[in-house]
């Protein structure tokens, strides 16, 4: 047993060595979290008062307060700091952001969407969890580290749930679209965005298996709830859901694609031609997949299936190419005489 | 200046007009022009013979009735022809370089008068350390790397990658994983090298951290030999080998069921996330270029690997000598550790030497045999039977070998723990290094040389504690 206490103390002595060279670091860190968690509250307060705006909607201390969840004290302080600071001016019982206070809560909502662009094309981190995420990591970026993400990953236009990422200086065009629940029987629909919060809500819509640019055709609604169908697939959500998904009429009927098969459906030894690629197939994937070959118009045949099932290898330009059937659900194909 | 505001303003507006899908356009238009192109200059030659041959050995090669046996069967070959082709060179190396220039250099040495302290460091340890690693080494990583080199010119490492898919999918790894492992049972710091082929950072280093669990050549001898002395003994003679051969595959097999498992719960946990797209190209077969194979393989693999493993090998031996030669209280450094380490060495299934030994030899695998028995006559201070204090050697027959681990208190348990610790235990030094080099981060450094240790003692620990509770 002397034996196991000397390996135990051992075993502390490394851990408490190594905690002791992270010791400066963890003691700043100490320091600045009460400041963070005032710059926090500063910028989701900016943030909502944004939001407010963009959607036409006003906003009162309690209003502040509630989307905060802090009490009406704390937010009564919190107004007062941010007026100090020139953000916001008061408006009767409401509040609206001045020119400069408009011009932060863009700067954190850019970086919030870069953040959600860089997650959904960049890592393999679940659809689910890249809103929290970002809502974290946009009080820790600084401007500058958020104009060198924006080169990194292209300078991208759209967040992955369709929203626009305002420019550098402030700038976001007016967003199009109508919500689903607009839509009347029969009508087709591009879906141009899926709100991301609250995210039981968007939980649901990526579980239903929408995402952007995919397009819908409602076949019935009621109050309690809304049928339509997505890719062939019938869909029903209840209306309180459907008016977070923004879609964009497609009043030509000539443009409406039919329902097309997956690439996943072809049997060994059939062929099919590449429609397209779903847009939720992102980033580096989506660039190797068309890189290889896969866009429209391409013919491509499936040749051989691996030990388990999958992946499958298809016959494209020429080439050998295996491919999981997680991407090949995301390749609309069509028959060759269509 | 004015101008210039109002092209970048309006390049914005178009830019917010045109949308995402501008790559995609581009692209499409790129191959429809080259489509167009083609089809004016090219024509197309029937030769409809040697398409039809690729996908006939594709359909058997990726059947699920023979997809799997193949490949065992194919591995099987390579390891049975490394593992005997070695076997001849290796004893002329180890003749060459410890039976004839050893004794002469002891003689050159004593002749020129060096003090005995110097002579041991340099030639009993770093010396013999040296040649024990190129002699069991060298051979099979120069027959190991070419023969997996021509596997995958021929074009079939890549049918292994997409029949093995489904399972690394499963783990939430790349299906390129399966390729690397294969390469570990040649050699890990080369595997380590090339998990570069797999390009999403979080799966390279789930594959990195599970390399580990494929034997490499350095611990293929000590897993036969073990096999042979405690496994082979437990059946009738007629099918001793047999039995050890089985051991010896059930152990592999279990280090594949350990880097899916692992892999697994690393990207549960700390590398969380979903497996990453998989696009392999399979390409067609084709007759493998032979001698351009055995070039590179030996350029760029076996020497490479070889040289890395010398640089770690020689301050080990002179490490074994010192701690064997410098004496504290009538005990030497070696003894001293031993004894000390020697409880917790049983409560795993081991004992005190073994763990020493792991521990210098750390900077090559393939000494760890020669350091145990180096080590166990030591202890058990019968000198007449080895070549004298901090020299390492190894015996001819494994009968010799079972009877100096008898000296050493070894039951069929010490037998199993060391071929399970021996999977499970902290990479080489030249692994680490490499995975130093590859991850450029202390911290998954770390994680891959800590890991597969802990993994060993707590699997050890409770198989010492059932064993003895109903053994």
């Amino acid at each position: 047993m002397n034996l196991f206490l000397s390996t135990l103390i051992l075993f502390i002595s490394t851990i408490l060595l190594v905690f002791f060279l992270k010791k400066n670091k963890i003691l700043i860190q100490w320091k600045n979290r009460k400041n963070d968690k005032r710059r926090i509250k500063i910028e989701d307060a900016l943030k909502y008062l944004y939001n407010c705006e963009y959607n036409k909607l006003t906003c009162s201390l309690n209003s502040i307060a509630g989307s905060l969840s802090i009490t009406s004290n704390e937010a009564a302080n919190l107004i007062k700091i941010l007026e100090e600071m020139g953000m916001i001016a008061t408006a009767g019982e409401s509040f609206i952001l001045t020119a400069e206070g408009k011009r932060y809560a863009l700067r954190v909502i850019r970086t919030h969407r870069l953040w959600e662009k860089y997650l959904a094309d960049e890592t393999s981190i679940s659809e689910t969890d890249w809103h929290s995420l970002a809502e974290i990591k946009e009080h820790k970026i600084t401007s500058e580290e958020a104009e060198n993400l924006s080169a990194q990953i292209g300078n991208p236009l759209f967040d992955p749930h369709g929203d626009p990422i305002p420019t550098a200086e402030g700038i976001i065009p007016r967003r199009k679209g109508i919500p689903l629940t607009q839509l009347e029987k029969g009508d087709f629909g591009k879906i141009v965005h899926l709100e991301d919060e609250p995210s039981a809500i968007y939980q649901q819509l990526v579980a239903e298996g929408l995402y952007i640019g995919q397009q819908v055709k409602l076949i019935d609604k009621n109050n309690e709830r809304l049928h339509f169908e997505a890719n062939n697939e019938s869909c029903f959500l209840a209306p309180s859901f459907a008016k977070n998904v923004t879609v964009e009429m497609l009043p030509d009927l000539s443009l409406v694609k039919k329902s097309f098969k997956r690439l996943s459906d072809l049997k060994l030894g059939e062929k099919g031609v590449v429609v397209g690629i779903s847009k939720a197939c992102r980033g580096k994937q989506r660039r190797r997949l068309l890189d290889l070959g896969l866009v429209p118009g391409s013919v491509v045949k499936a040749e051989i299936k691996s030990v388990g099932g999958d992946p499958t290898g298809f016959n494209i330009r020429g080439a050998l190419i295996a491919i999981r059937k997680k991407q090949s659900d995301q390749i609309f194909i069509k028959n060759e005489s269509e | 200046m004015k101008n210039r505001e109002n092209i970048l303003n309006k390049a914005n507006e178009l830019r917010w007009e045109i949308g995402e899908s501008l790559h995609d356009n581009l692209l499409e238009s790129i191959y429809k022009f080259a489509t167009e192109i083609s089809s004016r200059v090219i024509a197309v030659d029937v030769s409809k013979k040697s398409k039809s041959f690729d996908s006939k050995l594709d359909q058997i090669l990726t059947s699920s009735k023979f997809g799997f046996p193949i490949m065992f069967l194919l591995l099987a070959l390579v390891f049975w022809l490394t593992i005997e082709g070695a076997n001849i060179p290796s004893s002329l190396l180890s003749s060459f370089l410890i039976d004839s220039i050893y004794p002469q250099l002891k003689t050159f040495s004593s002749n020129i008068g060096l003090p005995f302290w110097v002579d041991g460091i340099l030639i009993d340890g770093c010396y013999l350390a040296m040649a024990w690693v190129i002699a069991v080494m060298l051979p099979p990583m120069a027959i190991f790397f070419p023969l997996f080199t021509l596997l995958e010119d021929f074009g079939y490492l890549p049918r292994v990658a997409f029949n093995m898919d489904f399972l690394f999918k499963r783990a939430g790894a790349h299906g390129k994983q399966a390729l690397t492992m294969a390469m570990g049972f040649g050699c890990n710091a080369a595997a380590v090298i090339s998990t570069r082929i797999i390009d999403s950072p979080r799966e390279r280093l789930i594959a990195i951290i599970t390399n580990n669990f494929s034997l490499c050549n350095g611990r293929w001898p000590m897993q036969i030999l073990i096999a042979t002395i405690f496994i082979g003994a437990l059946a009738p003679s007629h099918l001793a080998g047999l039995f050890s051969a089985a051991a010896v595959v059930g152990i592999t097999l279990l280090g594949i069921l350990l880097a899916l498992l692992v892999s697994w719960s690393l990207s549960k946990t700390i590398l969380k996330g979903e497996a990453s797209a998989f696009s392999l190209e399979l390409p067609p077969y084709r007759p493998p270029r032979i001698l351009k194979t055995l070039y590179t393989s030996l350029i760029d693999r076996t020497i490479f690997v070889l040289w890395r493993a010398v640089v770690f090998a020689v301050p080990a031996g002179a490490m074994i000598w010192l701690v064997s030669n410098i004496t504290f209280e009538g005990l030497s450094i070696a003894e001293w550790f031993i004894n000390w380490a020697n409880p917790f060495g049983l409560l795993i299934g081991l004992n005190g030497v073994i763990l020493l030994a792991y521990i210098i030899a750390i900077p090559a695998n393939e000494i760890v045999l020669p350091t145990i028995l180096m080590l166990t006559v030591l202890v058990a201070g019968t000198p007449e039977i080895g070549a004298g204090s901090g020299v390492m050697f190894e015996l001819d027959s494994a009968a010799a070998t079972a009877n100096v681990l008898s000296l050493g208190e070894w039951s069929l348990l010490t037998g199993v723990s060391i071929m399970l610790f021996s999977l499970m235990h902290n990479p080489c030094s030249t692994t680490i290094y490499t995975i130093y080099k590859e991850t450029g981060s202390v911290k998954w450094t770390f994680v891959a040389a800590v890991l597969p240790l802990l993994i060993g003692f707590v699997f050890c620990f409770f198989l010492a504690q059932i064993w003895r509770l109903f053994g």
